[in-house]
């Protein structure tokens, strides 16, 4: 096993002792990540006990805060068959856990421009042109199992088909567009997509602020201009 | 001596009204006594480079003063890109220049190091600044950010960003950025630390999660040229010295390649990761300050190195969360901080310097709170805030919530241990209003540039610092570079790096950029094999 680096580069580098650590942590447990037996604290998520094991990570590794959704891995816990996906940021450690690391999500097929959209009107037509498998969801429920921050992706889907774009959106409101449901989904919809593509044409079809409008209109005549020496 | 966690736990009531605080120390007084940067030893003098004889941090020093990771044999074969404008650093202020320059009618390669979008943008949670109210102006915008940055930062490049706002609010609505609205469809506004009026808007407290995909979303349906997984690890100039394009090591093939390019726009973000006076950061795992140092060394040059905010509260505990940023957001909606004896000491909703120097005096002077033998903090009063106004947290502050069940914590009843966390280069590289440097063809926006914020930045100002400077640099970039490309494309500048670097008896060990962490065993990760060559040569021939 390589030399473990202390706790201290982990996070926080004021943990300059790892003995004063470990007597502050719990029992280690025993996990498996990438082929590779690792003791560790429980309190510590995928990533950091691989650090903490002194093996190099530097793919697939992020924000660390369960916002970015680069750290996507499979876990199969003990006595457990089923394999889950995760965020490995967000994942703690358990005993006899087994954790897979997945790297470079592949890129969707489909693509869009929200200024080719002609106006509010035609968002549902493109929408179907955009999204022909949308309509083709059969339920399967692939999407809301894999999905590690528990969206209803599913049912966003069918709102987003049947053209209730901001209903569909204010599902999607902490996807971190890690792809997961995406990987799931059998009829190769998309689901992230579809989200994203109901929220963004929900604020550039009908975000119109009156304060931000009025703000505009009298900046453009050339009122409110900033006086540098003013101070 | 300070108390431990369990007994002011058990001390801590959470009480609807509490007394404000009396302050006797001056902001300055407090600054000079109490804030890292002025910590003896934090800053040291630069021998080398453009910034010679400036104050810097001694940390990030050492990494502008650092060798080269690469020299003339490591392009030898390497694979060459042809661009009009080459981005470096896929964040916020990169997707927004590479967006803006594409749309002008540019070539445009956007190269970042990981994931596209994994960055301090994703990560910012209490929202943008602009003034749209009717009782707001840009004048005072422009005005409480000079005070807040003690008036440092330059004039004209604040009041570029602040009558830029509104603007910059609606661009995003373009991209399909969604932000709360009033039941009238009015943008809500909140009030940063510091400042004169409401004028952040937000959008829960996932502001830059919002922006991030948004921007993601329309680059990749866009015609740039994305080359993730690719750290740039070195600039590229002409014969006259411009900036003629990066050096790129490519992760998923292990190899490194050459991005020739008629301008360069660098977006790398901040510099969290250094843990510069071994802070705890809330920045992501890619703010090493790479551009800063790749700015530096083909002749750049930098304002205030020796500037950065601490932000008041990061949490304290549990140890593996440590860092981790509460929103600033949770004090203007009224949330008290205490210290060990249940008092306020601060008001809450002066310059984040300030709250964090007071936070650090507390701890100081024994009014902290201990856990175990490392970690020190104070209270978060969220209790207190629920008995004001119930409903309010799980309303608007949804990812907070999040935050205190992995910490195991009811915030309602509960208070958050927090402690200043290293969150924001203050400084960084000179630029003019559209994002030049000094060095003719490369552009700094975002976080990486300096100037803009003066010696302290109010919340809300990055997030509209990069859009804003994002725009203009890759307008700019667009219009002014479309001239054929260069003769001759070089990586000279390093000879006479290694030899100022010699002749200043500087140590040669350490080889900038850092790309990531120490943590994560880059040099030794036998996967990237293929960049180490070269370093493995020299250590096998010498
Ligand atoms: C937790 C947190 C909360 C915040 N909240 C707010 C807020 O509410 N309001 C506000 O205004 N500001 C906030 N900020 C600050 C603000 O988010 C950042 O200053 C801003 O987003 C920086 O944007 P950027 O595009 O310059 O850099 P980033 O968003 O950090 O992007 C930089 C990108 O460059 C890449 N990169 C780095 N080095 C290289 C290299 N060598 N080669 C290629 N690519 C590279 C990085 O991987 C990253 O993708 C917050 C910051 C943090 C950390
Ligand atoms: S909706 Fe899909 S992309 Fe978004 S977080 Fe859930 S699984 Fe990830
Ligand atoms: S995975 Fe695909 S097919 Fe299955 S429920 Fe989700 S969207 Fe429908
Ligand atoms: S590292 Fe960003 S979600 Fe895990």
């Amino acid at each position: 096993m390589p030399k473990r680096v202390g706790l201290e580069y982990i996070n926080n580098p004021q943990f300059t002792n790892i003995d004063a650590m470990e007597n502050l942590i719990e029992q280690l447990v025993t996990v498996t990540i990438n082929g590779k037996e690792i003791k560790a604290p429980p309190s510590l998520s995928t990533i950091q006990a691989l650090w903490y094991a002194g093996y190099p990570r530097v793919q697939s590794v992020g924000c660390l805060e369960g916002v970015c959704g680069s750290c996507r891995i499979l876990v199969r816990r003990a006595e457990s068959t089923e394999v889950t996906m995760a965020l490995g940021c967000q994942t703690l450690l358990e005993e006899g856990m087994e954790v897979n690391f997945l790297v470079f999500p592949t890129p969707t097929h489909h693509t869009y421009n929200l200024e080719e959209i002609p106006n509010s009107w035609e968002v549902q037509t493109e929408f179907h042109r955009i999204f022909p498998e949308a309509v083709n969801c059969r339920s399967c429920n692939g999407c809301n199992k894999s999905c590690p921050k528990d969206i209803q992706v599913k049912e966003g889907v069918a709102l987003a088909s049947k053209g209730k774009f901001q209903e569909a959106g204010e599902l999607f409101v902490e996807c971190v567009m890690c792809n997961f449901c995406m990987t799931a989904c059998p009829e190769y919809i998309s689901p992230n997509h579809v989200g994203l593509f109901s929220r963004r044409v929900t604020a550039y079809f009908h975000t119109r602020p009156s304060n931000l409008i009025n703000r505009l209109e009298v900046m453009r005549k050339g009122e409110l201009k900033i006086e540098i020496d003013q101070d | 001596m300070s108390i431990t966690y369990q007994e002011a736990l058990n001390n801590y009531q959470p009480l609807e009204r509490r007394e404000p605080a009396v302050e006797t120390l001056s902001t300055e007084e407090l600054l000079q006594q109490y804030h890292p940067d002025h910590y003896k030893d934090a800053a040291t003098t630069l021998q080398v480079g453009p910034n010679r004889g400036d104050q810097c941090h001694h940390q990030l020093a050492d990494m502008l003063q650092a060798d080269a990771r690469i020299d003339e044999a490591d392009l030898a074969g390497a694979r060459t890109r042809q661009t009009d404008v080459l981005v470096i650093g896929g964040g916020g202020a990169g997707c927004a220049a590479a967006l803006v320059a594409a749309k002008a009618g540019a070539r445009v390669t956007l190269a970042t190091k990981l994931r596209l979008g994994d960055s301090n943008t994703v990560m910012a949670e209490g929202g943008i600044q602009a003034s749209v109210e009717k009782d707001d102006t840009p004048q005072a915008h422009y005005q409480d950010t000079l005070k807040a940055g003690h008036f440092h930062a330059d004039k004209e490049l604040v009041a570029s960003m602040a009558s830029d706002a509104p603007e910059v609010i609606r661009w995003l609505i373009q991209q399909g950025m969604q932000f709360d609205l009033d039941k009238f469809g009015d943008i809500m506004l909140r009030r940063a630390g510091g400042t004169t009026a409401d004028r952040i808007a937000y959008y829960r407290d996932y502001t830059g999660l919002e922006m991030m995909r948004v921007l993601r979303e329309s680059v990749k349906n866009s015609n740039i040229e994305v080359l993730d997984y690719s750290p740039a690890v070195e600039l590229m100039s002409n014969q006259s010295g411009r900036c003629a394009g990066a050096v790129i090591s490519n992760l998923k093939e292990c190899t490194f390649e050459l991005i020739k390019a008629n301008a360069v726009i660098i977006a790398t973000g901040g510099i969290g990761r250094m843990h510069l006076n071994d802070f705890p950061t809330s920045n992501h795992f890619g703010a090493t300050g790479d551009g800063l140092v790749l700015a530096y060394r083909l002749g750049a040059k930098m304002l205030d190195l020796d500037s950065f905010q601490y932000h008041p509260t990061g949490l304290a505990h549990p140890h593996h969360l440590a860092g981790s940023l509460i929103t600033e957001g949770i004090r203007s909606a009224g949330t008290y901080l205490l210290n060990s004896e249940g008092n306020r000491f601060v008001d809450e909703l002066k310059t984040r310097d300030h709250v964090s120097s007071a936070i650090l005096k507390e701890c100081t002077e024994g009014r902290g709170i201990q856990v175990g033998d490392q970690a020190t903090g104070v209270w978060l009063d969220t209790p207190g805030l629920e008995l004001r106004n119930p409903g309010l947290i799980a309303q608007k502050f949804p990812k907070l919530v999040q935050l205190g069940k992995k910490c195991d914590i009811d915030l309602t009843t509960t208070p958050l241990l927090v402690y200043p966390t290293l969150h924001y280069q203050n400084g960084g590289v000179q630029i003019d209003k559209n994002g030049l440097s000094t060095v003719p063809g490369l552009y700094c926006v975002g976080e990486v540039s300096g100037g803009i914020h003066g010696r302290n930045r109010i919340m809300g100002n990055a997030l509209l610092d990069i859009i804003c400077f994002g725009r203009r640099a890759g307008a700019h970039a667009a219009e002014c570079n479309r001239r054929p490309g260069h003769k001759k494309i070089s990586i000279e500048h390093l000879s006479s790096l290694r030899r100022n670097l010699t002749m200043a008896k500087m140590p040669m060990e350490q080889k900038g950029p850092m790309l990531f962490p120490e943590c994560a065993k880059f040099e030794d990760d036998s996967d990237y094999d293929g960049l180490h060559k070269n370093r493995n040569r020299k250590i096998s021939t010498t």
